[in-house]
C-alpha cells in the first residue's frame, strides 16, 4: 500500500507537487492521470526515493522507501524504460539488479518467462525497440515478487497485444492483493483496468475516487478527465484558436 | 518469496558484475597496459648511458600518459550510471545509496591496480633488452627500486580513484574527464613553466605530486633543489593523493546522500 501525505517538491520557485495527499491501496488498481507536467512522475519519484521530498511524506507498508530493508521485495517499479545499460543483455541487466538482493538466477528466467523475452534475454539492450525495453522494465518490476507495484507509463510504445497483456497482468496482479499505481495518458485503456483514479492538475489534487463514483459525474472517464483537468493543462495545442480538441 | 535484504557484499557483487561487462572500461584498462608500455619502450631508446636513467627509472617512464587512461578509467566507473540513466534502477534497488559508491570504488581500486601491475610488468618486459645493453638491470633487493614499481601501481590507482570521485560527483564523463585532466596534469604542467614559491607550493599539493612515489632519490633531489616549495617525502605525496581522492569520494557521496536522482539526469 502507498501512502501519500501532503507531499509537495519545490525546484527553486517552480512547485511540481504542491501537498498532494492519495492512497494506493492493496487489491486494487489506482490510475494516476494527469495532464503533461502536472507532477505524476516527480511523485512517483519521491514515493521511491530517488528524489527527496521538500516536506510531507511518501510511505510503502508504513515505511519509507530508502528505509526498507529489501525493497525489490516491497516495491517493484518501473519509471522509464530507457533506464538500461545499452551495451548490456537483458539478462546480465536483471541479474546485476537480483544480485543486490540475493534474488536466484532462476527467478530472473522466471520473470524474462513472464514478459515474453527469451528469444531476446541475450541480446544488447541497446537494440531493443520501445516496446521490448518496457516488457524489461516490467520484468525488473516483477523481479522480488513484490506486494506494491509503481508502473509510469507501462504500455507506451507496446502493440496491441502488449497492451492487452498489461492489462491483464495489472488486474491480475490487483486480485492477488497487490497494489499497483499505474500512470498513463491512455484514459480509455485505464478505464478498462482501474479500479480508482487519481487526477492531479498542476502538482494538485484533482480527484481521488473509485471508478464510476458520482464524484468523477456521469459519462466516460476520458469525459471527467477533460473536465477536471481544464484549469490545468500547460501545453494544449490551439490553445490560442479557442480549445480546439 | 523469502525477503532477503540488501547487504554489502550483494551491492559488491552486483557493482563488480556491471562494471567488468562495461565495454568502454575494458578497452581503456587494455590502453592503458599499451600505452605505459608503449611509452616505456619509446622513451628507453632516448637513454644513455650517464643520463642518469636507472632500471626502475626506465620500467615506469611511461606513467604521464598512463596516468590519463586511470583518470579515464576512474571517470567512466563514475558516469556510467548516470550516462546510462541505469542510476534510477541502481538507487531504487539501494535506496540509501552510498553503498554503491563504495562498491564502485572497491571495484575500481582492485580494477586499477591490476591494471597497473599489468601494465608495470609489460613496461619492465618491453623495456628488457634495452637495460640490458646499458647496463641498468631492475634490482628488487634495492628498496629505492621497490619504492619505484610499487609507487607506480599505488599512484595509478589512486589517479583512478581521483576520477571516480570526480565522475560520481559532477555526473557528466566529459566535464569531468576535462576537469580531472586539468587538476591532474595540464595545471601542474601550466604552474612547472611559471616557477615561483607560491606556483611551486600549489604545484606540490596537486594530486600530481603522487608522481614523487616512483621518482628516483637522484631526480627528487635534482627537482627540490629547483624548487621554493615545500618538498614532499615520496610516501607523503603517495598520502596526498590519496588524500585527493578520499575528499573528492567524500564530496562525491555527500551529493549522492543528499540530493536526487533527477529524471533529466543522464
Amino acid at each position: 500500500m502507498i501512502q501519500v501525505r501532503a507531499l509537495t517538491k519545490r525546484y527553486g520557485p517552480h512547485t511540481a507537487v504542491d501537498g498532494l495527499t492519495f492512497t494506493a491501496p492493496p487489491g486494487a488498481v489506482t490510475g494516476f492521470l494527469g495532464p503533461n507536467g502536472a507532477g505524476k512522475s516527480t511523485t512517483m519519484r519521491m514515493i521511491v526515493g530517488l528524489e527527496r521530498p521538500t516536506s510531507g511524506t511518501a510511505t510503502v507498508d508504513g515505511v519509507r522507501y530508502a528505509d526498507l530493508g529489501a525493497p525489490l521485495h516491497s516495491v517493484g517499479t518501473m519509471l522509464d524504460a530507457r533506464s538500461v545499460h545499452p551495451g548490456r543483455s537483458a539478462f546480465r541487466h536483471l541479474m546485476a539488479m537480483a544480485r543486490t538482493h540475493g534474488i536466484p538466477r532462476s527467478r530472473v528466467e522466471e520473470v524474462i518467462g513472464l514478459t515474453g523475452l527469451e528469444s531476446v534475454a541475450g541480446r544488447r539492450t541497446g537494440t531493443f525497440s520501445l516496446g521490448m525495453g518496457q516488457r524489461l522494465g516490467i520484468a525488473g518490476a516483477l523481479l522480488g515478487d513484490p506486494g506494491t507495484l509503481i508502473l509510469d507509463e507501462p504500455v507506451n510504445g507496446l502493440d496491441p497485444d502488449g497492451v492487452l497483456w498489461v492489462r491483464h497482468l495489472v488486474k491480475e496482479l490487483a486480485a492477488e492483493g497487490r497494489a499497483v499505481l499505474l500512470s498513463s495518458h491512455l484514459v480509455h485503456e485505464l478505464a478498462l483496468c482501474a479500479d480508482r483514479v487519481v487526477v492531479i492538475g498542476k502538482g494538485r489534487l484533482l480527484a481521488d475516487a473509485a471508478l464510476g463514483d458520482p464524484a468523477l459525474g456521469a459519462g466516460s472517464l476520458e469525459d471527467a478527465y477533460l473536465r477536471l483537468t481544464a484549469g490545468s493543462v500547460e501545453y494544449r495545442a490551439g490553445a490560442a484558436g479557442g480549445g480546439a480538441r | 518469496m523469502t525477503s532477503s535484504p540488501v547487504t554489502f557484499p550483494r551491492v559488491l557483487a552486483s557493482e563488480a558484475g556491471k562494471m567488468t561487462g562495461v565495454r568502454t572500461l575494458r578497452w581503456t584498462a587494455l590502453s592503458c597496459v599499451a600505452v605505459a608500455a608503449g611509452t616505456a619502450f619509446g622513451l628507453s631508446l632516448f637513454a644513455r648511458p650517464g643520463g642518469g636513467a636507472t632500471g626502475a627509472s626506465l620500467a615506469v617512464a611511461g606513467h604521464v600518459l598512463a596516468q590519463l587512461g586511470f583518470l579515464a578509467l576512474g571517470v567512466t566507473a563514475g558516469t556510467e550510471e548516470f550516462r546510462t540513466k541505469l542510476a534510477h534502477v541502481t538507487f531504487l534497488a539501494v535506496p540509501r545509496r552510498l553503498p554503491v559508491l563504495a562498491a564502485q570504488a572497491v571495484v575500481t581500486a582492485v580494477l586499477a591496480s591490476v591494471t597497473a601491475a599489468v601494465a608495470l610488468v609489460a613496461s619492465i618486459a618491453v623495456t628488457a633488452a634495452r637495460r640490458d645493453a646499458l647496463g641498468l638491470p631492475l634490482n628488487l633487493a634495492d628498496a629505492e627500486t621497490v619504492r619505484m614499481l610499487a609507487g607506480f601501481v599505488l599512484h595509478q590507482t589512486a589517479i583512478a580513484l581521483v576520477g571516480l570521485g570526480l565522475g560520481a560527483l559532477l555526473r557528466r564523463p566529459a566535464g569531468a574527464f576535462v576537469t580531472a585532466v586539468v587538476g591532474v596534469v595540464v595545471l601542474d604542467q601550466f604552474l612547472a613553466m611559471n616557477p615561483g614559491r607560491f606556483p611551486d607550493t600549489v604545484r606540490a599539493f596537486l594530486p600530481g605530486a603522487g608522481t614523487r612515489l616512483l621518482t628516483g632519490d637522484d631526480r627528487l633531489a635534482a627537482l627540490d633543489a629547483a624548487s621554493s616549495g615545500p618538498h614532499l617525502e615520496p610516501w607523503a605525496a603517495g598520502l596526498l593523493v590519496a588524500g585527493w581522492a578520499t575528499v573528492l569520494l567524500a564530496a562525491a557521496a555527500t551529493r549522492l546522500r543528499r540530493g536526487d536522482i533527477a529524471s533529466w539526469e543522464k
